[in-house]
């Protein structure tokens, strides 16, 4: 099903000479992500702003559900669009709570189910509502501001998002778990989203399709795959970059990949147990759980050392851990910065699933080509 | 322009150029007196912060006061004349010179200090070499913000008998002389205007000067 | 809650009392004692607050809804213009403006009070159309991009980010406006400043100096009361 479609969609801003998108043509298709990549000022903007008539195109046609977005009301049309920007846009003078409930607030909504809603949103981008509501943007750090801008784009469950940059402005390693989030999120809502982004490798983890885009045309529209694979022409290889192999590693998540366990133990176990447990491994290394289940630590050789009746006495508290949405490349840093030669890898719930090793990551690319 | 204005301008020149004079001439001196005051209180207070927390609080409530109830408040002291409007104009011009002497001083980047430090300056050189010619457009803003202030407040000092282009106002009211009021109207404001724009002026060559 | 202006506003409110109470128990001279009486003074304050409070809500309301006309896109070819024209406008000195009216519309309260709130509008008109111009444009948008409607932009978005600029620019106007009302005795129209210019012109001093002390703690007074509401409008 093809949910948005841009038909020969030319945009010349007044005064300029050039075409900030010249004769755009791409169907975005109905639960996928659409990634717009392309060095900066290539248009990629402009492209997103014109479906939610932001802009407003010079010529050509953009269809949403096959109505010309010129038919809808730009109201309607954009209460229907969820829509993210890099500066985020929360409103400063507005509660985290009342930021959320604006479109909720456009729709007329009762306010019981607004501030339900709110809370299910607030809990969905793993925001507690207890502590963050009532609080401005202001008092947030800056990854706890893009959850509330893609909460509040979530709000009314529009079918379509509008995404320019929403990682933008945060540190690597919370972009990843934002990423990360967000596609557990995107699994189940299934929506159709355009993705504004300038780095490649977001692109390629995060897009069903990818649209390369160079001087406002459209250079290559592909899936990442053969995006890696058969890039169109010498621009679109050179941004996907020379070490091809690495870039692959955005291509494969934790979860699509068969992971090695090492033995567990309980905190309540005793260290002769665990003696045992760890000199058996080929890693060296045994996995602690709590009573849940719940990955909390390790025990390696050197823990061992340490004086102490029982495991929890002596194990070292989990970190840097990886999830089933982490790509190979995130585990790879992971791994570099953690110097084990392995990462470990837990589910949803925190419950271990394995620890993905070096060799792991080479046979997966291996396969993958 | 109607005739009669002109006329006025015509046939009173004289008069028009001995008050533009006396406008400017008071004006001129009291921005200068509070130059000399207001960069001295604006250095002192940048190294000392409680004298900082007395004089910009103070020299802020100074300016809330109304000119008339300055001049008045004076008259005790100084009696009516010259004196009195010279310094009422002073203690207005003392605010924007002081704060953006503080201002510019304390927002000179930490590293350009320790940098004259390090490189063995005394305090006295760093002062002269470094901080106020760094601070010297944000100090010729204050001044500019001061002068085309005073300028207007100058028109109310002929109040108290200091002269000034506010005689042809306060003349024009008795005499209900509407072109009276017109000239002086317009002088003053194109003072003010002449001076704002000369001394962005001069910010601006400053500032090209320093990049 | 700010200390320092409750501490102002407290003690600008004392010194008036004690002023008031001073000067009519020691008028200096018959001819002061005139002026200086309960009555008198009352009748004094009530003209100059009158005045202050008519031309600044007259103001506050046109220029509030100027600001918000020349900020509409549909006007910002103007908005450069009238702000020239403030620009301009505020190198009058207010008693140029009371003169002004005064040759055409004669001496009296009522001239003086048109006068003021015309010079009133200037800081609120330029606040005005600041505070809306400086909300970071990423704002709009993004309530653009979600579909509120441009009445709900200005009313919900804009309006409440201007309002501590706004309320800035009110404060500047309010001084100004007390201290312009001290001058609206020289074309009759009473206030605080009729103490001042008799004063002057029968050269009492007491006068003088009482109508001096207090249009300037009244000046004081509006002032901190204006910015303990600025303060507490501040989006933090
Ligand atoms: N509002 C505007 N008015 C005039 N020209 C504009 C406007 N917005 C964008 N442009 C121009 O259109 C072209 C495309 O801009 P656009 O913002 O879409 O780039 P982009 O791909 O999003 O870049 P970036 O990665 O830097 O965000 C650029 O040449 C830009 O200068
Ligand atoms: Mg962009």
């Amino acid at each position: 099903m093809i949910k948005i479609k841009y038909e020969n969609v030319v945009k010349q801003f007044p005064g300029s000479d050039h075409l900030a998108v010249d004769n755009l043509n791409m169907e975005v298709h109905e639960g996928e992500i659409c990634i717009l990549v392309g060095p900066s000022g290539c248009g990629k903007t402009t492209s997103m702003k014109m479906t939610n008539r932001i802009f407003e195109h010079t010529s050509g046609h953009i269809y949403i559900d096959g109505v010309d977005n010129r038919d809808i009301n730009p109201i309607e049309l954009r209460l229907g669009i969820g829509y993210v920007i890099q500066e985020i846009g929360l409103f400063p003078h507005m509660t985290i709570a009342d930021n959320v409930a604006t479109v909720l607030v456009e729709k007329k909504w009762p306010k019981n189910k607004i501030h339900q809603r709110v809370e299910e949103m607030l809990n969905l981008v793993g925001l507690d509502p207890e502590i963050y509501s009532k609080r401005r943007p202001s008092g947030l750090s800056g990854g706890q501001r893009q959850r509330v801008g893609v909460a509040r784009a979530l709000a009314s469950d529009p079918p379509v998002m509008l995404m320019d940059e929403p990682f933008g402005a945060v540190d690597p390693i919370t972009r990843a778990r934002l990423q990360n989030e967000f596609l557990r999120l995107q699994e189940q809502m299934k929506k159709t989203i355009i993705f504004v982004t300038h780095d490649i490798d977001e692109a390629i983890k995060m897009g069903d399709r990818i649209a390369v885009m160079r001087y406002g045309q459209l250079v290559q529209y592909a899936t990442p795959d053969d995006l890696l694979s058969m890039p169109a022409n010498d621009f679109v290889s050179s941004l996907v970059g020379g070490n091809r192999s690495i870039k692959r590693l955005n291509l494969i998540k934790v979860e699509d990949i068969d992971l090695y366990r090492p033995p567990e133990v309980a905190e309540g176990d005793s260290k002769t147990k665990v003696v045992e447990a760890v000199a058996g491994d080929k890693l060296g290394v045994a996995l602690v759980v709590d009573d849940r289940g719940k990955l909390v630590g390790t025990v390696t050789n050197t823990d061992l050392k340490r004086k102490g009746e029982y495991v929890k006495d002596i194990y070292a508290p989990a970190h840097d851990l990886v999830g089933p949405k982490s790509t190979l490349r995130d585990t790879l840093s992971i791994m570099l910065g953690y110097g084990e030669g392995y990462a470990l890898a837990v589910d949803q719930e925190g419950k271990p699933r394995g620890a993905v090793s070096v060799d792991d990551i080479f046979s997966a690319v291996k396969d993958n080509e | 322009m109607n005739q009669t204005l002109w006329d006025f301008f015509i046939t009173r020149q004289d008069l028009l150029l001995e008050l533009i004079l006396e406008h400017v001439g008071i004006v001129l001196l009291a921005v200068a007196i509070a130059i000399v005051i207001g960069v001295t209180l604006g250095l002192l207070s940048s190294y000392y912060s409680a004298l900082a927390s007395i004089i910009l609080p103070f020299t802020q409530i100074m300016m809330t006061v109304p000119s008339i109830a300055l001049l008045a408040l004076f008259i005790p002291i100084f009696g009516t004349g010259f004196l009195n409007g010279l310094i009422g104009l002073v203690i207005y011009s003392l605010l924007p010179i002081v704060r953006n002497t503080y201002i510019g001083i304390k927002e000179i980047d930490k590293g350009i200090i320790e940098a004259a430090q390090g490189m063995g300056m005394s305090e006295r050189r760093i002062l002269l070499k470094v901080k106020i010619p760094l601070a010297l457009p944000v100090i010729l803003a204050g001044v500019r913000t001061a002068t085309v202030m005073i300028t207007g407040i100058a028109a109310i000092v002929s109040a108290v008998g200091a002269g000034g282009l506010g005689e042809l106002i306060f003349r024009g009211i008795a005499r209900t002389y509407r072109d009276m009021i017109i000239a002086g109207t317009i002088l003053i404001s194109l003072l003010g205007i002449a001076a704002d724009y000369g001394l962005k002026a001069a910010e601006r060559s400053l500032t090209k000067q320093q990049s | 809650m700010n200390r320092r202006n409750l501490i102002w506003i407290i003690v600008s409110f004392l010194l008036s009392v004690a002023t008031i109470f001073y000067f009519v128990n020691y008028p200096g001279g018959k001819m002061a004692a005139r002026l200086l009486n309960f009555e008198t003074i009352t009748k004094a304050y009530q003209q100059h607050i009158l005045m202050v409070f008519v031309a600044s809500a007259a103001a506050i309301i046109v220029s509030v809804s100027l600001g918000i006309l020349i900020t509409r896109p549909f006007f910002s070819k103007w908005a450069s213009i009238v702000d020239n024209i403030v620009n301009i406008a505020q190198t009058i000195p207010s008693l140029a403006i009371l003169a002004l009216f005064f040759t055409y519309l004669g001496r009296g309260f009522s001239t003086a009070i048109f006068a003021l709130w015309l010079y009133a509008l200037l800081p609120i008109l330029r606040n005005t159309s600041a505070g809306i111009q400086n909300i970071s444009p990423g704002i709009i948008e993004s309530a653009r991009g979600m579909g509120m409607s441009n009445l709900h932009i200005l009313t919900r978005i804009e309006l409440p980010l201007a309002l501590p600029v706004i309320m800035g620019g009110i404060r500047t106007s309010v001084v100004i406006t007390v201290g312009a009302a001290a001058l609206a005795s020289f074309i009759g129209a009473g206030g605080l400043g009729d103490l001042i210019v008799t004063g002057l012109s029968v050269s009492r001093n007491t006068l003088v100096v009482a109508g001096g002390i207090l249009s300037a703690l009244l000046a004081i007074f509006l002032d901190q009361v204006l910015d303990l509401i600025e303060d507490s409008l501040r989006i933090r």
